[in-house]
C-alpha cells in the first residue's frame, strides 16, 4: 500500500533521482562512527525546536505571566515537566554535540581547503546556538533568569563606544523588564530559528557540493567509498537513539526546578549561568577594573575571529594529526584552559547555608534584626556581622546561650539542635562585605 | 554503482534498513505520547465544582424568589478569576430551598421575576415559568434548571452548573 502510494507520487514528482542524490552520497572510506556528531547535533536541534514549539502552547512572554505559565507547565499540565526537562537538557546536549562535532572536524583537519566555507558557516551556527541559550534563559522569569540576564546584558556594556547603546537596545530601554522579555522571546522563537534554519541548510548544501572529508589516512580514504544509506544512516540513528535516551533520562531523573519569581529588588541573589557560559562568567573574576572589557568582549571576539580564520591561518594541506603538532597543541591548550577546575569554582550556595537562611525566616529573626535592608533594627543589623565577628565558636555559643557571650542581651534562646546551630552559623558567617 | 562505491546488499542491507525504521519509530512514539498528552490534557480535565455558601436560609422569605449572588473562583489554566453569577432561590414552606440557574433553558438569555404576575419571564423569546419553574408559555422546551443545593448549619450551599440550552432534557455542559 505504502509502496504503491510512493509509486503514484513518484510517477508525478519524479522522486527517484532525488532519492538517489540524497541517499547514495559517497562516504569516502566507508561509513563510520566518526561522522555521527553532525547528525546528532541536527537531531538535537530538531528536538529543541519540537519541544520549544510545544512549550509555547502554554507559555506567555510577559513579566506578569511568564513565571506563572512556566510553573503551570512544570506542575500542572500532564507531561509538562518532561517537555520542559527535555528542552532544558536538550539545550545542554546540543552544546556538547556541537563541541564534539567541532573537535572531530578540528582533529581530522576537515576544515581545510576546500571545506573552509563549511567551517565558517559552522562557526556562525555555534554563535547562533549560544544566542539561543542566552535568550532562552530569561524566559522563565525566575530569579536566576533575571539576574543572569542582567549580568549578561551588562557585559555587553563594556564594548567601547556603542556599549551603552547596545545595552539599551538589548533591554529595549533603561531597565530589564516587559520589553526585554518580549524581544528575547521574539528573538528566541522567531528570528534565531529562521537564521539557524538558513544556516543549517547552507551548511548541508556546502557539504553536498564539496562532499564529506572522509578519513585523514590516505590509504583508508583510497580503499573506496560507501553510500550514505543505509549503513551511515543506521549508525546515525543508533546515536540519535542514544542521545534521545540520555536527554530523556536526564529530564526524568533531574527535574529542573524554577527559582523564585524574578525580584528586581533582591540584590542578594547570586545568579549562575548555564555551564556553557560558565567559563566566560568566571573569567570576569580574573579581569578586575580596567581589564573588564578585555574579558567581556575582546576575548570572545578573539575566540570567534580565531575560529573563523582557522582554515586560512592553518594552510598546511596535510590533514594527518601527527603532522600538525602546533595546531593540535594550540587546540589542546585551549581545551585545558577552559576546563581548569578553578575557573568552574562557581559560587554555588552551600546547602547548609541555604538551610541556615531558611532558619532565619523560620524563627522570624528579621522581626528584630535587619539583613540587607530587610527586617527591623531592634537588635544589631546583621548585614555584615561576619566582618565584626568572624569567630565561629562565638556564634555557636551565642546561639546556644546569648547572654553567656553577650551579657545583658535580650536575644531569646531558640530551640536549635546541633545541625540547625551549624547551619545558622554557616549562614551568619557568609554575611560579610566583599 | 560508480567505481569504488559500495553499498551493503542482501540481509545485511535489510538489517540496516529495518533497524533504522525501528529506531525512528521508537523515538517517534516516545516523543509523540508525551507531546500529544501535553496538548490535550487540559481538554480532558473536568471542571472542578465546589459547594459555595450563599448565606443563611433564615433570611429568605417563604414562597418568594430571591436573587442571590454566587461568587466562585474559576481556574482558567494558569489564571484564577473570580466570577459572580446571580441565581434564584425559592424557599418552600417546609424550609427546603430550590435554586434555579439564572439562564433560560430556551436559548440562554437571563430571565427575571415579574412580581405583579408572579411569573418568571424571559425577555428574549417570551418564555414564561411559574414559581416552581414549570413552563407556562412560550417556546421553552423544559422547566427552569435547578442547581444542586443543600442546607448545612443553616447555610445554603450551591454548586453552579451550566446546561445545554434548547433541549427537552437537562444535559450538563
Amino acid at each position: 500500500m505504502a509502496s504503491r502510494l510512493y509509486q503514484w507520487i513518484d510517477q508525478r514528482l519524479k522522486l527517484k533521482p532525488l532519492e538517489q542524490t540524497l541517499l547514495d552520497e559517497p562516504i569516502p572510506g566507508g561509513a563510520s562512527w566518526n561522522y555521527v556528531f553532525g547528525s546528532a547535533t541536527l537531531f538535537l536541534f530538531v528536538l529543541q525546536a519540537l519541544t520549544g514549539m510545544f512549550l509555547m502552547v502554554y507559555y506567555v512572554p510577559a513579566t506578569d505571566h511568564a513565571y506563572d505559565t512556566v510553573q503551570y507547565i512544570q506542575h500542572e499540565v500532564w507531561g509538562g515537566w518532561f517537555i520542559r526537562g527535555m528542552h532544558h537538557w536538550g539545550a545542554s546536549a546540543v552544546m556538547v554535540a556541537i563541541g564534539l562535532h567541532m573537535l572531530q572536524v578540528f582533529f581530522d583537519g576537515a576544515y581545510k581547503r576546500p571545506r573552509e566555507l563549511m567551517w565558517i558557516v559552522g562557526v556562525i551556527l555555534l554563535a547562533i546556538m549560544l544566542a539561543f541559550g542566552f535568550t532562552g534563559y530569561l524566559l522563565p522569569w525566575d530569579q536566576n533568569a533575571y539576574w543572569a540576564t542582567q549580568v549578561g546584558i551588562n557585559m555587553v556594556g563594556n564594548v567601547p563606544l556603542i556599549g551603552d547603546f547596545l545595552v539599551k537596545a538589548l533591554r529595549g530601554g533603561e531597565t530589564l523588564g516587559a520589553l526585554t522579555i518580549s524581544r528575547f522571546f521574539a528573538i528566541h522563537v522567531a528570528f534565531l530559528p529562521v537564521l539557524i534554519a538558513v544556516g543549517i541548510m547552507l551548511h548541508l548544501f556546502i557539504l553536498r557540493r564539496v562532499g564529506p572529508a572522509g578519513p585523514h589516512d590516505e590509504t583508508r580514504a583510497k580503499a573506496g567509498s560507501e553510500t550514505f544509506y543505509p549503513r551511515q544512516v543506521f549508525l546515525d540513528a543508533v546515536v540519535m537513539l542514544g542521545v534521545f535516551g540520555v536527554v530523556a533520562l536526564l529530564a526524568i531523573s533531574m527535574e529542573f526546578p524554577l527559582a523564585d519569581r524574578a525580584d528586581p529588588s533582591d540584590h542578594s541573589f547570586v545568579p549562575v549561568p548555564e555551564w556553557y557560559f560558565l567559563f566566560f562568567y568566571q573569567l570576569l573574576k580574573y579581569a578586575p577594573g580596567a581589564w573588564g572589557p578585555l574579558a567581556t568582549w575582546l576575548l570572545p571576539m578573539l575566540f570567534f575571529t580565531g575560529l573563523l580564520l582557522l582554515p586560512f591561518v592553518d594552510r598546511n594541506p596535510d590533514r594527518n594529526p601527527s603532522s600538525r603538532p602546533i595546531v593540535l597543541g594550540t587546540g589542546l591548550g585551549f581545551l585545558i584552559l577552559v576546563s581548569l577546575r578553578d575557573l568552574y569554582a562557581v559560587p554555588k550556595r552551600d546547602p547548609s547555608v541555604v538551610r541556615g537562611m531558611a532558619l532565619v525566616e523560620h524563627f522570624n529573626c528579621k522581626t528584630c534584626h535587619r539583613i540587607h535592608g530587610e527586617g527591623v533594627n531592634v537588635g544589631p543589623d546583621l548585614s555584615f556581622v561576619a566582618d565584626r565577628r568572624p569567630d565561629r565558636e562565638w556564634h555557636l555559643q551565642h546561639f546556644k546561650d546569648p547572654q553567656s557571650v553577650s551579657p545583658g542581651s535580650f536575644m531569646p534562646k531558640f530551640p536549635l539542635n546541633e545541625k540547625q546551630l551549624n547551619d545558622l552559623t554557616n549562614y551568619i558567617l557568609t554575611l560579610k562585605s566583599g | 554503482m560508480e567505481d569504488g562505491l559500495s553499498t551493503p546488499v542482501g540481509t545485511r542491507r535489510s538489517f540496516f534498513v529495518k533497524s533504522t525504521v525501528f529506531i525512528s519509530s521508537l523515538i517517534g512514539i516516545s516523543l509523540a505520547v508525551p507531546l500529544i498528552g501535553y496538548v490535550i490534557a487540559p481538554a480532558l480535565q473536568r471542571r472542578n465544582k465546589e459547594w459555595v455558601s450563599l448565606g443563611k436560609t433564615e433570611a429568605l422569605p417563604i414562597g418568594e424568589p430571591k436573587a442571590m449572588d454566587y461568587t466562585m473562583t474559576e481556574k482558567d489554566g494558569w489564571q484564577e478569576s473570580h466570577t459572580t453569577k446571580g441565581v434564584w432561590a425559592v424557599k418552600q414552606s417546609n424550609g427546603e430551598v430550590t435554586v434555579f440557574s439564572p439562564i433560560c433553558p430556551h436559548l440562554g438569555c437571563g430571565y427575571r421575576w415579574d412580581q405583579q404576575d408572579r411569573l418568571f419571564k424571559c425577555p428574549c423569546h417570551g418564555s414564561v415559568y411559574d414559581i416552581n419553574g414549570t413552563v407556562k408559555a412560550g417556546p421553552a422546551p423544559r422547566p427552569l434548571d435547578t442547581l444542586p443545593s443543600k442546607i448545612e448549619n443553616g447555610d445554603l450551599l450551591v454548586q453552579y452548573e451550566e446546561y445545554k440550552s434548547g433541549l427537552a432534557k437537562k444535559v450538563e455542559l
